[in-house]
């Protein structure tokens, strides 16, 4: 045990390096120059000599080997560096950031199973019917029809005909809990609609699979109730690959929400990443692609775990 | 199946009983909300960290002096100025002016803030022309004169810009801390890339004012969403008005629109090889582009075609003939392409944008139209910051560009136009005319109202025939508002990112 | 098949568009004409203009190429280097392995987002990029899929074996496990195409994908984004196709893993079971306990409806064991779960009768039905591994068909179960009461479903194949365990089973099947000392006997829906004769016996004599 513990730690940790080196190496070698962005901003051009001397303050004119050095022994002191952008600490940005994007694929994740899983039973369960045709035919939907447009017409129904909600938006839960619900709901509801698809896509094939299964028969053999074999004995064994799934997706989603929390104006994680890379601002890309890969590690980790709990077969091997 | 029925039903119903309470946060009186167009990457009154970030300075900082509405400069910091000799300008500081932390603003203090602009570690904006100032002198507190090393008669412009903001020397230092202005809004705190809140500052030098009693400034990137939470009533005022939105927003008689020309799209070369040196294919893409069809494509039609150099129609040194110099006249073009020895057009690439609609859009309409005089263009649309650096490296054939001029005076175009200038994405690459750079020197130092109209009237001509940039289409900037916002204006011209200081006269209801 | 075809042949439709797009005599889809931009639709363009004043109908066709040339490319590509990837991977394991997923963890650590503003920036957008972006981020999955399918296909039987004849490991890849991971990858393959092509617009709205002003769905969107509120259709076209690609895709795929996996093809209807027959057979008593009269099993199949049970009788007394047997295909295990109602959906019940103490189950509504299965009604299941659920512990398992049976507090039932693992053999039950079936083994799986059968006291349980999934040494003590049950609480037993010597031992009676029929059926020791039915004697010399070779019966049982003619063994019978191929022979009673043969007289003599 301790040995498989410690050989996952040690694979977990290169591949955490392997990503941050990938990462600093692509960054760096794509064209733009941060000094000269930051001080082109709006189009126009700055003085040379500015941009030279920023360029050195920032110690961007350093070999790129030096960087990579100064990088990773950063790192290794638990330092992210500071913006190119502001100079704020890159760690700070994040530790602000990241637990709103968190909350927003959590709380997609939820409306995802909330909705996902009974839908999908149930239309695993009708195999064949008006319903089944019909659900199915609205996660195509749900898929096809791309994120921003999807949110622009919620915002276009809700914020601007109905007036019901706020534009969108971002107001901290301690400040203001009712509004920052309220600013919550359609980001999250953006985030779910395709986790929606995908949870009753799987919920649907995973449930009809174990319906064939030998102990299904066995538990209809028991003279169980309907209900009670659904649950008990197809749901608790379809949840399995559901939330594979989900899990997977949902590790996706972390640097993924850009579209959702551009068009609701949610500050998670993913507009500073996509900033920074427009910025060219290094230590931000890399420190937010470097929490990225962590959590997902961590994810797996949580994932095992889950599989352990969920499934005793994982739980001995 | 009760169960999850039922579950089905609490999860769709979730989202009308939110809404079912009053969502919307109360209006506190006095306090008016802004739009921006994205949060400010940093706020640095002596560097360019873009439009946002300048909104936002206007509010904090005060210069020397500044833009009225009407365009005009008019004192601030200081109460006159006036130039003793061609190299000489003196300024009289107001008694009144106060930065923030309270002490009084001295010309030591103005001193101080040109020599830290000027020092061997800055990346200030207007670091170069602050290195051209020979000498400051300080006879008194309230007097400052600046000795340039040659004769400049734009130099009052540059203390009006939002780059040469006056902040205290006594200003805290550590990282992350804001210099100190004398502005007439203190920013009290803000929510990273969210939103600003600043206050009123009781002891601004100008009396009565500022009038509102606070700004919350809300950053929203996407332009839509700027729409919606204004139309939504979230905001009361919101900058960057997309194009598309203008005449529903022009339509709705809770809102008003206030939009002027300002921007404008122009193509800028690679001069360093045929065909392209040639200045006669040059002018025949200029003769080539309906400028209408970029300003219905890109803009909706809100917006002007521009066939001449950037010099706005209100101007003085405007003339509608010169204008109209390079107006669409595809037989011309295609004549001016034979004259050249390409009469049936040459393959080429059109260098723009994805990252920016109106930058792509443009970029669309000109291939069309080259296309149909014979030149064959492909599109390269990377993101902005590769199409910045491929710009400066003279990585491209012809490039689409938009900007503003730094000011409505002429000789803001030199940084398009003055191939002297180290190379850089806004002009031309390997394009040098002499006769350009020699007026454009010439309006700098000349004083004389007239004759600097003929100098530009002279340049203007040339420009149309060497062609260093061809002017596309001037844009409509706009700031749309709730009917109750008094006081606000939208600027005139290269002006319009200065609108922001216009704020300080603002009144809710 | 047919299910594949109609999806197949939506995809197939778009694609054909796509592909027709030039020579559809379309106008230019790049050619602007901004004085009519936004036009609504009209005779020249019928789905209106867009900002530019291209045709938007060509333009979404167009566009049509872009977007699936894309789509299919990158999924290709994904494919063919992630299969690669997963197949190295999974056989070689090692270093193999670990390069093959750990890379693919790298690629997922990436935001996908991130990915491809990295990518396009460095190449230039552009499709190709595009591809290539796409097909990275697929890859995982391809790569994931794979790995695990080979996993489980190098612990088959048949790859086991293959090995073992010392087949290269190349030559085992391509001929024995790529076709076997082919289902899952194709699924992955059409999924990935389905996403691609959203992407696609995703990628394109962030002006990653393709260039303007070649047409492209997802540019038709970004393009139509702006102008939504002048003019909505510009969005709702390329959404539209959208959709119609996607949900063509996904039903596609789900054909696609019905056909390569059939076991998912047909849904059991858990509800709709109340399949009450026509024409009531009126009630008889008499001394048997279960009386199955006529019993016929129908099934629809693409070619047409087949009887894989027909016509069976057979009768059972209380305390008696009777065994079915016959080989694989016989209709034995379906006539059991006809008697038990837990036919699959797809079978139903053509004619006949099943009486249980007089009421006939065969007419029962399901929920009457469900009262008497694990009560009066109990059936043990061929592999106690599958049988179980695998995620609730085997003495839970064992409380739940109490529960359902019976109301009690939960302490009693602990120590039923407690008694009930006793009873039928299992050691320290305490403690096997809270393990999970795979911490068992397979005589200990089976004493488990044992205890779950008798749980109710059962006055009939039937056994189909219990020792078939076992170990030799382990099978005799099952059935010797089932034996001493039916001994101490005189259920009936029905015993279906192949294995002769096993019917000898505990049998009373035995019913002899072949291809859905009855054969045979009369007191054990008479059927095996004089078997009547050529099958029987078949059967009965196939078993090992001494030193006895024992004899194999030439030929397999016919398909249901290619029965013979006359007798349906005829074929495969040593003694037939041309009245045997004719006619098919009717059940009759000889001897105290029931036999479906002509011959039988005929061959008891002859055997008699020899």
């Amino acid at each position: 045990m301790l040995a498989w513990t410690v050989r996952r730690l040690l694979i977990s940790l290169l591949l955490i390096w392997a990503v941050a080196t990938v990462v600093f190496t692509l960054i760096h070698l794509v064209p733009g120059d941060p000094a000269e962005l930051l001080l082109s901003a709006g189009g126009v051009a700055p003085d040379p000599a500015a941009v030279a001397e920023l360029r050195e303050r920032l110690g961007l004119d350093r070999p790129i080997a030096e960087q990579y050095a100064s990088f990773l022994g950063g790192v290794v002191r638990g330092d992210l560096g500071r913006s190119i952008v502001d100079d704020h600490p890159v760690a700070e940005e994040i530790l602000l950031r990241l637990p709103r994007t968190l909350e927003l694929i959590g709380a997609g994740a939820l409306l995802a199973v909330l909705i996902g899983i009974p839908v999908g039973t149930e239309a695993a369960l009708r195999r064949g019917t008006l319903f089944d045709r019909a659900t199915g035919a609205t996660a195509a939907l749900l898929l096809a029809v791309p994120i921003f447009v999807v949110g622009t017409l919620l915002v276009l129904v809700f914020a601007q005909w109905l007036r019901w909600m706020p534009a969108g938006g971002y107001v901290p839960l301690a400040a203001d809990p009712w509004r920052h619900l309220t600013l919550l709901t359609m980001p999250a509801l953006a985030v779910a609609k395709g986790l929606v698809a995908v949870v009753f896509r799987m919920t649907r094939t995973a449930v009809l699979d174990t319906l064939s299964r030998d102990f299904v028969r066995t538990a209809r053999a028991k003279g169980l109730s309907p209900s009670r074999i659904l649950v008990r004995h197809v749901l608790r064994n379809a949840i399995i690959p559901v939330l594979t799934v989900l899990a997977l997706h949902m590790g996706s989603l972390l640097g993924g929400t850009v579209l959702v929390e551009f068009v609701f104006n949610w500050p998670g994680m993913s507009t500073p990443l996509l900033k920074a890379v427009e910025a060219r601002d290094y230590p931000m890309v890399v420190g937010i692609v470097l929490t990225i890969s962590i959590l997902f590690v961590a994810l797996n980790l949580v994932m095992d775990l889950g599989y352990a709990a969920l499934d005793p077969r994982i739980r001995h091997a | 199946m009760m169960a999850t029925r039922r579950s089905v039903l609490a999860a769709t119903a979730g989202l009308p009983l939110l809404a079912a309470a009053p969502a919307r946060a109360q209006r506190q009186p006095g306090v008016l909300r802004f739009g921006l167009s994205s949060f400010p990457p940093s706020i640095q009154p002596w560097v360019n960290t873009g439009t946002a970030a300048a909104t936002v300075k206007l509010l904090i900082y005060r210069g020397l002096v500044s833009f009225a509405p009407d365009g005009s400069l008019r004192g601030e910091l200081a109460e006159t100025w006036h130039n003793e000799t061609p190299t000489s300008w003196v300024f009289r500081l107001r008694e009144n002016a106060v930065f923030q932390n309270g002490d009084r603003v001295t010309s030591e203090d103005i001193r101080w803030n040109l020599e830290q602009i000027a020092a061997e570690r800055s990346t200030a904006f207007y670091r170069a022309q602050a290195q051209g100032i020979a000498r400051i002198e300080t006879p008194d507190a309230r007097t400052i004169r600046i000795v340039t090393a040659e004769p400049m008669v734009t130099l009052p412009l540059w203390f009006a810009s939002y780059h040469m903001m006056m902040v205290s020397p006594r200003s805290p230092t550590a990282a992350g801390a804001l210099p100190i202005g004398a502005g007439p809004f203190v920013l009290r705190s803000q929510e990273r890339g969210v939103s600003l809140d600043l206050v009123r500052f009781d002891r601004y030098y100008k009396p009565g004012l500022p009038r509102l009693r606070g700004i919350r400034m809300i950053a929203y990137a996407d332009e839509n969403l700027r729409v919606a939470a204004l139309q939504a009533g979230d905001v009361d005022l919101i900058e960057y008005v997309p194009w598309q939105a203008m005449a529903s927003i022009e339509a709705d008689p809770r809102l008003r629109l206030d939009a002027t020309d300002g921007p404008f799209m122009y193509l800028t070369f690679n001069a360093s090889r045929p065909p392209l040196s040639d200045a006669r294919v040059r002018r025949a893409i200029a003769h080539a582009i309906r400028r209408e069809d970029i300003v219905k494509a890109a803009f909706f039609g809100r917006g002007a075609p521009l066939e001449g150099l950037p010099i706005p129609p209100g101007s003085p040194f405007h003339d509608p003939e010169l204008a109209a110099g390079w107006r669409y006249d595809p037989a011309r073009a295609r004549a001016l392409l034979a004259e050249a020895g390409v009469p049936n057009g040459f393959s080429t690439t059109i260098l723009s944008t994805a990252q920016y609609g109106m930058h792509k859009d443009t970029a669309e309409v000109v291939q069309q139209h080259l296309a149909a005089v014979g030149i064959q263009a492909e599109l390269r649309l990377p993101d902005w910051p590769t199409r910045v650096t491929l710009g400066n490296r003279g990585q491209f054939d012809i490039a689409v560009m938009g900007t503003t001029t730094e000011n409505n005076d002429p000789d803001g175009m030199s940084n398009l136009l003055d191939g002297s200038l180290p190379a850089s994405f806004v002009r031309s690459a390997g394009l040098r005319i002499p006769r350009i750079e020699e007026l454009l020197a010439q309006g700098r130092s000349e004083f004389d109202e007239a004759r600097r109209r003929a100098i530009y009237a002279e340049l203007q001509r040339v420009a149309l025939a060497e062609v260093p940039i061809v002017g596309l289409a001037w844009r409509s900037q706009g700031y749309a508002m709730v009917p109750e916002v008094r006081g606000f204006r939208a600027m005139p011209g290269a002006l319009n990112f200065f609108s922001g200081i216009t704020l300080e006269e603002a009144s809710l209801g | 098949m047919r299910k594949v075809a109609v999806p197949a042949a939506l995809v197939a439709a778009v694609i054909l568009v796509a592909l027709a797009a030039p020579v559809l005599d379309l106008p230019d889809p790049v050619q602007q004409d901004i004085a009519r931009r936004l036009a609504g639709p009209s005779a020249d363009s019928p789905l209106g203009r867009d900002e530019f004043g291209r045709d938007v109908l060509s333009r979404l066709i167009w566009g049509a190429r872009a977007s699936l040339t894309v789509a299919f490319a990158s999924a290709g590509i994904a494919c063919v280097v992630g299969a690669l990837l997963g197949l190295v991977g999974g056989w070689f394991r090692g270093l193999g392995e670990l390069l093959a997923l750990r890379s693919m963890d790298v690629v997922l650590c990436f935001p996908p987002i991130l990915l491809a503003l990295l990518v396009v920036t460095l190449l230039g957008p552009g499709s190709s990029t595009l591809i290539l972006v796409l097909a990275i981020l697929f890859l995982p999955g391809f790569v994931r899929v794979t790995y695990a399918e080979v996993l489980s296909a190098r612990s088959h039987d048949y790859v086991e074996a293959v090995r073992a004849l010392g087949a290269g490991p190349l030559r085992i890849l391509l001929v024995t496990v790529l076709p076997n991971v082919a289902g899952p990858i194709l699924v992955q393959l059409s999924l990935a195409v389905a996403a691609a092509v959203v992407l696609e617009s995703g990628l394109s709205f962030l002006g990653l994908g393709v260039v303007p002003p070649e047409p492209s769905w997802g540019l038709m969107i970004r393009g139509a984004r702006s102008t939504m509120a002048q003019a909505p259709l510009l969005l709702l076209w390329p959404c539209v196709a959208l959709t119609f690609t996607i949900l063509a895709m996904n039903l596609l795929c789900d054909a696609l893993r019905d056909w390569v996996d059939p076991r998912t093809a047909s849904a059991v209807r858990l509800r709709a079971v109340d399949r009450v027959l026509p024409g009531l057979v009126p009630r008889r008593r008499n001394d048997a306990l279960l009386e199955v009269e006529g019993l016929t099993v129908e099934i629809d199949t693409p070619s047409g409806a087949i009887r894989p049970v027909q016509d069976v009788s057979f009768s059972v007394r209380a305390g008696e064991t009777v065994a079915i047997v016959g080989e694989s295909g016989s209709g034995k295990s379906l006539t059991a779960a006809a008697v038990m109602g837990l036919l699959p959906p797809a079978a139903r019940i053509q004619a006949g009768a099943a009486y249980l103490d007089g009421t006939d189950l065969l007419r029962l509504d399901e929920s009457t039905l469900r009262r008497l299965r694990g009560s009066a009604l109990a059936m043990v299941f061929q592999d106690p591994m599958s049988s179980l659920n695998p995620v609730h512990r085997t003495g839970d398992q064992v409380a739940e068909v109490i529960l359902a049976h019976r109301r009690l507090p939960r302490a009693v039932v602990r120590r039923e179960v407690i008694d009930l693992f006793r009873r039928v053999g299992i050691a320290d039950p305490e403690l096997r009461a809270d393990a999970f079936p795979h911490e068992m083994s397979g005589g200990m799986r089976q004493r488990v479903m044992i205890a779950m059968a008798i749980a109710n006291n059962p006055r009939l349980l039937i056994a189909d194949e219990p020792t078939t999934a076992l170990d030799v040494t382990v099978q005799a003590q099952i059935l010797d365990l089932l034996a001493g049950l039916r001994r101490q609480t005189g259920m009936a037993l029905v015993l279906i089973t192949h294995n002769l010597g096993v019917v000898a031992e505990i049998a009373d009676r035995v019913v002899v099947m072949y291809a859905g029929q009855v054969v045979e059926q009369g007191e054990t020791k008479a059927v095996f000392a004089r078997p009547m039915h050529p099958y029987t004697r078949a059967l009965l010399a196939a078993v090992p006997e001494g030193d006895e070779k024992p004899v194999g019966i030439p030929g397999t049982v016919p398909p249901p829906h290619a029965m013979p003619p006359g007798c349906r063994f005829a074929p495969r019978c040593p003694h037939a004769e041309e009245p045997c191929r004719t006619a098919p022979p009717v059940l009759r009673a000889l001897d105290g016996r029931v036999v479906r043969c002509i011959r039988a007289e005929a061959l008891l003599e002859q055997s008699a004599s020899a």
